[in-house]
């Protein structure tokens, strides 16, 4: 074996790759060449010089991006708790665009047929609780007059309790429905915009795979 | 209650089991992969564009662009290959557009570091320690693009020649020769700022 045959396979010898019968002619070749037992001496060293860089402890895990099966549970558990959340904040909106989440307070178009027969429900209480303290007031009824009142306004305060909370259960439904679409439409056309070369990945792979067949044939 | 009744299986996918389960709907095969891999291409990429912010971008990106891909991946190449080859990618193109700005925290890591003189044997120690690792990383920084890939992948990522050769698409000689020559100009630097253990044993006489 010479030197140059040496120096070729030296490199599996020095990462530990080398099949047994070439370490051993490798090692028989060093033991008689100086030269060549210094290069992969030096080489050794070298190695243990590198070893001294280490990727700092703090590099941490890098923010979970849209890959994950979890990522889009919580983005559905997102959507419910924003539709939920809309009838308290009504016509607030989180969505995703651009990349990233965005979170937007205020007064929906949507949302304004909703929100204004909410509050035409709330006026319509307030009037009726002012007519029932005016009536109180005078008392001009008997306690009994007034209970049954009471409880009439009861029963109709549940049953508008009731349509309201149909009326918002569909809505809730139909928005979430919308919603999912949306931003489904957004996941996809950001993940298209972030991969445009995938078919060209592929083609890549396909073609890496004709060098590597070739490349273990070679050896 | 019998002994046989628990026959113990390997409990351990390997990756290509993973991918063919993602590749048959099971999404959540992707996220133990990147349990097992993120870490690693994180490390590659910090070596290959250097510290900062850009790191963690750059590992979403790679992660990222190996889900969209992992549908039609083709399961010839080992899944680790393709993933380094998508962060190699994913590199090359962030110093294509940013060229020249991530080397400059590796040049100010080098120049550092020279106040040592007067301070106790430990201290002392724990700069030099400190400072070859500058060196060093600011030494792979300097290699030229194609021979740091190589060193990066075989001395910190532990690949094999194949895999590199796989993940780089080139074949196995010209790894070779690219390690090669990355060695020994990472060894000739090393030497030349005065780093003990580079230098062959005859000493270069330039």
């Amino acid at each position: 074996m010479d030197c140059d045959a040496f120096r070729d396979d030296m490199l599996d010898l020095l990462y530990g790759e080398a099949a047994p019968a070439v370490a051993r002619r490798l090692e028989e070749h060093q033991a008689g060449c100086p030269v060549c037992r210094d290069e992969l001496a030096s080489f050794r060293r070298l190695r243990r010089d590198l070893a001294s860089w280490r990727t700092p402890p703090d590099l941490g895990r890098p923010p979970r991006p849209l890959y994950s099966a979890r990522w889009y549970l919580a983005m559905a558990a997102g959507l419910v708790l924003l539709v939920g959340g809309g009838l308290a904040l009504r016509g607030s909106e989180l969505r995703y665009e651009h990349g990233g989440m965005a979170f937007r307070l205020g007064q929906a178009p949507e949302a304004a047929a909703f929100s204004a027969a909410l509050s035409a429900q709330e006026e319509r209480h307030r009037r009726e609780m002012d007519a029932l303290r005016a009536t109180v007031a005078a008392a001009a009824r008997s306690d009994e007059e007034t209970l049954r009142k009471v409880h009439q306004m009861i029963a109709d305060s549940e049953a508008r309790q009731a349509t309201l909370v149909t009326t918002g259960l569909t809505r809730l439904e139909e928005r979430t429905e919308a919603r999912r679409q949306y931003d489904l439409a957004q996941v996809g056309a950001g993940l298209s915009y972030l991969d445009g070369k995938a078919g060209l990945q592929a083609a890549r792979t396909t073609e890496l795979m004709g060098h590597v067949l070739q490349a273990s044939q070679k050896r | 209650m019998t002994s046989a009744s628990k026959i113990t299986r390997p409990m351990v996918p390997s990756d290509e089991e993973l991918v063919e389960r993602f590749q048959n709907g099971e999404s959540s095969a992707f996220d133990t992969l990147v349990g097992r891999w993120e870490r690693k291409v994180q490390g590659a990429i910090y070596r290959l564009v250097g510290p900062g912010e850009d790191v963690r971008d750059l590992s979403q990106e790679t992660l990222l662009k190996a889900y969209r891909g992992l549908g039609t991946f083709k399961k010839e190449a080992r899944f680790s290959s393709w993933l380094y080859q998508i962060a190699l990618n994913v590199c090359r193109d962030r110093m294509r557009r940013g060229r020249g700005k991530t080397y400059v925290s590796f040049d100010e890591l080098a120049d550092t570091g020279e106040a040592g003189s007067d301070v106790g044997p430990s201290a002392l120690e724990l700069i030099e320690a400190r400072d070859l690792s500058r060196q060093v990383a600011a030494a792979v920084a300097s290699l030229p693009q194609e021979q740091r890939e190589v060193v990066v992948l075989k001395e910190y990522q532990g690949l094999t020649f194949l895999e590199i050769a796989e993940a780089l698409d080139v074949p196995l000689s010209t790894v070779k020769t690219r390690l090669y020559r990355g060695l020994g100009q990472l060894r000739q630097q090393l030497t030349s700022q005065g780093i003990r253990g580079g230098a062959p044993v005859p000493a270069p006489t330039s």
